[in-house]
């Protein structure tokens, strides 16, 4: 089926397919990506049992850890870029992002509202 | 060794069930006998079965969709003979049978009528349309449309062995769960649901990656012609969408086989989780069946007005407006379920604004036809029904996006018939208009007018006698899925339905007497250009049907409306033609991956749905093995020679010119 890809304007590439990259050049990124991963993992552990800082901020902070983790993940093992060759790539990232937003989203919203044409159940008891 | 399944499962005491079963089992066996004694079955095996090719995988599909709409029709006619004769009686069907009859209805309308139609539509034309040799994955393909026709298969088991649900077409616990439902009927839904899920997820995919990645030279996005843009929006949902529902029928399979509780009563399971997310699959799911038909009809709109489509962009726009929103309305299927008035009014609007896109859309063909010379064949018909029946149902639909009128109307006769209304009017007469504008495409030959005109009509008249008094039934307080009832003002209603539902019969009639009717007399109506229709994109440039490349040269595409700026340029050229320079094609070979991994998953579904375990790890090593045999392949690909390619090509050259210079002598 190779003959039949005319590719037009913008040529893009599969996630993992690569181009006029060297071995040392892809090995140096994986183990880049490896270390900022582990590194990220390393201090997610030191703040969740630590007294250094704050206690109130320690879940905030294990949040962005865990989205820059997601970042180093994309960049360095799945290879997203914001080249031109990335488009559709980009925007399926975003629209899987979008999607799960909304669902996710909406799910809490509307599951924390689902009582909210009922009294909890102590005011029932204390009208009768 | 049989796990629970024995004598017991056959429901000897049913005649209805057992009847069917045995009569659809004796036409099986004497298809079977008729192949095999004929010498069919090589010529079945090597040239469907086993193909990759994707316009014969939609014609399976298609002819997989057909079956089955049979099959629900059949339970459709049950359902309105009962509801017209069981006024202070028990009618003919026992409850429990009643209930199993409407859950297998929806179930298989939705899941293996309408899905694979569109599906198979999206398969024959889309590649065609965007002038390329085959979809991105063609092996994969035929995996998807045999795991599709597993589900079917079990679906249609439970009619003999066991039961199907009685839970409605969704399985809502707690009704679905164990302890309200210990019998095999919701094991069959939802293993049939998940095989066949998986079948589903594969064809998005699949279809997704053709769009995007294979496209003829110069076909940019805003060339597509808009039924590739309907599948684009519409594949990307069902990527989006169905792996909620996988996800949401796995949860409840935990619940009924492992004891977990996600969906109980008992142990902080939550019932309400259960809703929630298989309406976030749900509402996805009505766009992903009715955008490729809206494609459908801009399509056949604007080749019968003989125009370019109205607003192409603006459609384009409304439609990937469609694919976001559909995301975002999904609790009004629950207004009743108690989330107060700040969630129920943001849904509300939300479910009205969708309104708008669709509603560009309807003034886009309507502006598509205004001024343009309009010919009523057959496809235009079933789009012009649409355009009636929809805008009602749309109507219809927005009355019950408002929340207060959703709280008096919810589970009531009137949602029932509103459903009815977008989807036979939606997505029903958008394959029928399919079938017949594409059907010279697959075939070679064009369907019988007078008789696709009959079928129209009937279906059309049928429609509006079943549905309409549904909706004033519910107006009256009737709710759906009653067995029986006893108040007297719902009574003609029912009987007026009944009456509607046999004129429905007769257009479905007039349509197979149509297929017959014109298989006899192909040679009449031979499509010899591959044109029939005057047609405006690529798909009409080969020859019908098309040679298994499709294309001898993917076509150098300069504009919108490819091929009929191609037909425009050839007729200032007055036809002059060098004869190209040939090449060899390669074609992916054919695979029977798809067939045997589906053997294996039918085994492993029907085991696990009795609870034989050796059979289920069988199954499952089975379905893996094949994978792995088709992994480790050496040749996936055959050459076609250059001559044999330009053998094929000039006859269908010599065809239009020969057909030209008679139109010009005249």
């Amino acid at each position: 089926m190779s003959d039949q890809t005319h590719i037009p304007a913008g040529h893009d590439l599969a996630p993992g397919e690569e181009e006029q990259h060297s071995v040392g050049e892809r090995i140096l990124g994986y183990v880049v990506g490896l270390v900022l991963a582990l590194l990220l993992t390393a201090t997610s552990f030191f703040i969740a049992g630590t007294d250094l800082v704050w206690q109130p901020s320690i879940p905030v902070a294990l949040i962005v850890l865990a989205i820059a983790q997601m970042g180093v993940h994309l960049v360095f093992f799945l290879h997203i870029t914001t080249g031109p060759d990335n488009t559709n790539n980009v925007l399926a990232l975003a629209f899987g992002l979008l999607i799960v937003f909304l669902v996710v989203g909406g799910t809490v919203w509307i599951m924390a509202h689902l009582n909210a044409n009922m009294p909890p159940m102590d005011q029932i008891m204390m009208r009768q | 060794m049989l796990g629970k399944l024995d004598w017991s499962a056959i429901p000897f005491d049913q005649p209805i069930p057992l009847v069917a079963g045995a009569m659809v089992l004796v036409a099986i066996l004497g298809v079977l006998a008729w192949v095999v004694v004929k010498g069919h079955l090589p010529y079945l095996w090597s040239e469907w079965i086993t193909s990759v090719d994707h316009k014969r995988i939609g014609v399976m599909y298609i002819l997989l969709a057909s079956v089955m709409l049979l099959r629900g029709g059949s339970d459709a006619i049950m359902m309105r003979i009962q509801q017209a004769v069981a006024y202070q009686s028990q009618g003919y069907l026992p409850p429990e049978h009643y209930n199993q009859i409407f859950s297998a209805h929806g179930t298989i309308m939705i899941f293996f009528v309408a899905m694979p139609f569109v599906i198979g539509l999206m398969n024959l034309i889309v590649p065609l349309q965007l002038g390329v040799r085959d979809v991105a994955f063609p092996t994969l393909n035929s995996v998807g449309f045999w795991l599709t026709a597993t589900g079917a298969l079990l679906v249609n088991i439970s009619l003999v062995v066991g039961e199907f649900a009685r839970t409605g077409w969704l399985a809502f616990p707690p009704l679905s769960e164990l302890s309200y439902s210990p019998g095999v009927g919701v094991d069959y839904y939802a293993w049939s649901l998940q095989i066949s899920g998986v079948g589903t997820l594969v064809a998005g995919i699949n279809l997704v990656t053709t769009v995007l990645k294979l496209r003829t030279k110069g076909m940019n996005y805003l060339r597509m012609p808009m039924f590739c843009w309907t599948t684009l929006a519409s594949n990307l949902l069902i990527v989006a969408a169905f792996p909620i529902l996988t996800a949401t029928l796995a949860m409840l399979l935990l619940d009924r086989y492992l004891g977990f509780h996600f969906f109980t009563n008992e142990a902080g399971g939550n019932v309400m989780m259960f809703m929630n997310l298989i309406w976030a699959w749900g509402h996805p799911e009505v766009y992903i069946l009715v955008l490729p038909a809206f494609g459908i009809f801009s399509e056949v709109v604007s080749t019968f007005s003989g125009k370019a489509l109205f607003g192409y962009r603006s459609m384009v726009l409304a439609t990937m407006a469609i694919c976001v929103i559909s995301f975002m309305v999904w609790l009004h299927h629950f207004f009743t379920m108690g989330a107060g008035p700040d969630v129920n009014a943001i849904f509300g609007i939300a479910s009205m604004i969708i309104a708008i896109p669709t509603g560009v859309k309807i003034y886009n063909w309507l502006f598509t036809m205004y001024g343009g010379r309009i010919r009523f064949a057959t496809p235009m018909l079933w789009s012009v029904g649409f355009m009636v029946t929809f805008i009602i149902g749309g109507l219809t639909g927005v009355l019950v996006a408002v929340p207060p009128a959703d709280f008096m109307l919810h589970n009531s006769m009137f949602l029932v018939a509103h459903f009815h209304n977008v989807i036979i009017g939606g997505v029903l007469f958008g394959a029928f208009a399919g079938f017949e504008y594409w059907f010279p495409k697959a075939f070679g030959f064009r369907l019988d007018e007078r008789w696709g005109k009959a079928a129209f009509w009937f279906t059309f008249t049928g429609f509006y006698v079943t549905f309409m008094p549904l909706y004033i039934a519910g107006m009256l307080g009737m709710t759906r899925r009653m067995q029986h009832y006893d108040v007297a003002a719902w009574r003609p209603w029912m009987i007026v339905a009944a009456v509607g539902m046999a004129v429905l019969t007769i257009g479905v009639i007039c349509q197979i007497v149509q297929l017959v009717v014109s298989i006899r007399n192909r040679e009449a109506l031979r499509d010899r250009t591959g044109d029939p229709w005057d047609g405006r994109s690529l798909e009409w440039a080969t020859s019908s049907p098309p040679p298994v490349f499709n294309f001898a040269f993917n076509p150098d595409v300069r504009g919108e409306d490819a091929y009929w700026e191609m037909k425009a340029h050839a007729r200032q050229q007055s036809f002059e033609h060098e004869e190209p320079e040939y090449q060899d094609i390669e074609m992916p070979r054919n695979s029977p991956t798809g067939f045997v991994c589906a053997f294996f998953a039918t085994i492993m579904g029907f085991a696990l749905i009795w609870h034989i375990w050796w059979m289920v790890i069988l199954g499952g090593i089975g379905a893996f093995a094949t994978f792995v045999v088709f992994a480790w392949r050496d040749h996936d690909e055959y050459v076609i020679p250059a001559e044999e390619v330009a053998r094929i090509d000039r006859i269908n050259i010599e065809e239009r010119r020969s057909l030209v210079s008679m139109a010009g002598a005249v």
